[in-house]
């Protein structure tokens, strides 16, 4: 899952982007709303982490021209103004969801899951496909009932596929799901993880589809 | 404190005024009535007395004088003598001494005859046989004019407490307007700092409400002031909290250890700079309570030269230069401890908010006669955008360290105006880097 850090505080930012990390997002980080607003018209982030008070345009700025363009990315404000105004505001100007620093690491990851999954459609908080269900909170995958140890860019992977079960999936959209800038991506990653994970799994969940890319039902 | 009562003053001012005037004129009626019936009964009795010395020689056995019948109140008090010769009392009204009511044998003269003070009118017929004395008591003029006194001052006693009330009832009514004003401002919550209506106010409280108006005015600017920085302060200081928090956390679930310390030296680095931000802002909420009577004169060269050797050691860790620009001292009157503090962040944020190798340059010179203290830097300067917003509260341009609290030039600014000295803020001519001046009143 790749998310979107705007945040103008350099302490906060890399500990937002760390702490993300460490929950299983790609994650990148921008200090200020006109690069928040460039790479939000230009990637196909998951979700985005937007603070408030951010030089050169605000975030509810950001925000506003992120719906203006149609553009359904899932956003949660951050911010140190905790009136009711404020969330008011902040709401009505096209946000997802709202938390308010200082914040817990845990509570920011839980509520990227839970808007994750809603925007795709998703209320059960577990995705399941064939015989293997996948619980994003508690980073575990089953297969037939019996637990399977995936390495975090595998789980990544998978939930990407499991939440846009359906849908044909490109090697290059995965590949901007699981991946932050300037991370190197050797050119047949993806293709080896699949092959894991069809390894690790069952070889029919995952389908190819030849010259387009790949599809879980 | 006794307060005394506007209302009672007026009252007992317009009272005291009316029974003063009313009581001299009173004084002066009695005494112009008694002189004028001093006239009127001096005349009367001469008048008597030649009535009598027109009949005495003819008729004085005919007249019974012991049974003279009283025809006035008065008459008791209008005695007469008939002396033959001046020597033989030949006639008498009944209330008359038998020794002479006057030496005199002519005119007007005062007497006091058994304790009474008579006035008595002397006079000689036209043979010159008989004089004649007619007397009347004094006594009788004084009640006369005290009678007509009296009357004047009767209706006063009876009017003094009808116009009291009218007075009262007058007064009060024209104070209405203070009651009512003293009634909105009681009801009043203190929060309510809103201006009084000045419409309906009468001539005489206009100034009072205006001047209330203007004080409610700059207390509303000076609470508006506190609130805004308390919550700006308690909002900036949650950013380096939540930092903390969540490099904290990053730290405790790292998996490896570089990561861990990465995130811990974080944390750290969080710490020192909300303990900065405290720190501004404690010097900021001082500096409002800074006494101005307190300032003295304070050489700008010896401040410079202070501040430059104690940053000078911290800055060389940066591999920053300060260095004072020989110049000529300029004294200006000040608070010597806020003077340091203000020369303090300048160097600090030209030492903190530029690259390594900086050159800070610390000028002290006379700018048209008033004493300036510039701070210049060789950096890479600020945008013109930015230039014009770096003194706002907690404002960080772009890509700004992390260690700034964005108060700094708020306190160099608070400082000035303290000092009434002017900030200017702009790109160094030399370097293109940050110059900032602060332009003191010419002595």
């Amino acid at each position: 899952m790749r998310i979107l850090v705007v945040e103008d505080d350099a302490l906060l930012g890399d500990a937002i982007q760390a702490g993300l990390k460490q929950a299983g997002f790609a994650v990148d980080w921008v200090k200020d709303g006109a690069q928040a607003d460039q790479a939000l018209s230009t990637e196909p982030y998951d979700a985005s982490v937007l603070d408030i008070g951010l030089p050169r345009l605000s975030g509810l700025d950001v925000l506003r021209r992120l719906r203006q363009r149609k553009a359904t990315t899932p956003v949660l404000l951050l911010t140190a103004r905790d009136t009711v105004d404020d969330r008011i505001q902040g709401l009505d100007s096209g946000a997802d969801d709202y938390l308010v620093k200082p914040f817990d690491m845990g509570e920011l990851a839980a509520r990227l899951r839970a808007l994750i999954r809603r925007a795709s459609g998703n209320t059960a908080p577990a995705l399941h496909a064939g015989e293997v269900t996948l619980d994003p909170s508690a980073h575990a995958a089953t297969c037939r009932g019996q637990a399977v140890d995936l390495s975090a860019t595998e789980f990544s992977l998978l939930h990407a596929l499991l939440l846009n079960a359906g849908k044909v999936l490109s090697r290059a959209q995965l590949e901007e799901k699981l991946y932050a800038w300037g991370e190197e991506v050797e050119s047949n990653a993806i293709e080896v993880h699949i092959h894991h994970l069809r390894r690790k799994l069952y070889p029919e969940l995952i389908e190819t589809i030849r010259g387009v890319g790949y599809l879980v039902r | 404190m006794k307060h005394p009562s506007l209302k009672k003053r007026l009252l007992l001012a317009v009272l005291a005024a009316i029974t003063l005037v009313w009581v001299a004129a009173t004084a002066i009626t009695y005494l112009d009535a008694r002189e004028e019936l001093g006239e009127v009964l001096d005349a009367h009795l001469a008048q008597s007395a030649s009535l009598l010395a027109a009949q005495a020689p003819h008729e004085l056995d005919e007249i019974d004088t012991d049974h003279a019948p009283q025809l006035h109140k008065y008459s008791r008090r209008v005695a007469f003598q008939i002396w033959e010769q001046g020597k033989t009392l030949r006639l008498h009204s009944a209330n008359a001494p038998q020794e002479r009511l006057a030496d005199k044998d002519h005119g007007f003269s005062d007497r006091i005859i058994d304790g009474h003070p008579w006035r008595v009118f002397s006079t000689w017929d036209e043979e010159n046989e008989h004089l004649i004395q007619v007397a009347e008591r004094s006594s009788a003029r004084e009640h006369l004019a005290r009678d007509i006194a009296g009357n004047l001052l009767l209706p006063l006693l009876i009017a003094l407490p009808v116009l009291a009330l009218l007075l009262w009832l007058a007064v009060t009514n024209a104070l209405r307007p203070l009651n009512g004003l003293t009634q909105e401002v009681e009801r009043r919550d203190p929060d309510n700092l809103a201006s009084l209506d000045i419409a309906s106010a009468p001539a005489e409280v206009v100034p009072l409400i205006k001047r209330l108006n203007r004080l409610f005015g700059r207390i509303r600017e000076t609470f508006d002031n506190e609130r805004r920085f308390t919550a700006d302060a308690a909002h900036e200081l949650r950013t380096p909290v939540a930092a903390i928090k969540a490099q904290a956390q990053v730290a405790r679930a790292a998996s490896d250890e570089a990561g861990r310390m990465h995130a811990l030296d974080n944390a750290i680095a969080g710490c020192d700079r909300a303990t900065h931000l405290i720190e501004q802002l404690l010097t900021l909420a001082r500096l409002d309570a800074a006494r101005e009577n307190a300032m003295e004169s304070c050489s700008l060269r010896q401040i410079a030269s202070e501040v430059i050797a104690e940053l000078a050691p911290a800055a060389l860790e940066k591999n920053a230069h300060i260095e004072l620009a020989e110049s000529d001292d300029a004294t200006v009157r000040g608070l010597p401890a806020l003077l340091r503090i203000l020369l303090r962040n300048l160097i600090d944020n030209a030492v903190r908010h530029n690259p390594a190798e900086t050159l800070v340059t610390v000028r002290v010179s006379l700018e048209a006669g008033r004493p300036a203290i510039t701070v210049s830097d060789n950096g890479p300067g600020v945008s013109g955008e930015d230039l014009e917003r770096l003194s706002q509260r907690f404002y960080r341009p772009l890509g700004t360290a992390a260690s700034g609290s964005g108060l700094g030039l708020s306190i160099v600014r608070r400082i000035a105006e303290i000092h009434d000295a002017e900030f200017r803020i702009s790109t160094a001519e030399a370097s293109r880097g940050l110059r900032i001046a602060i332009l003191f009143p010419a002595a």
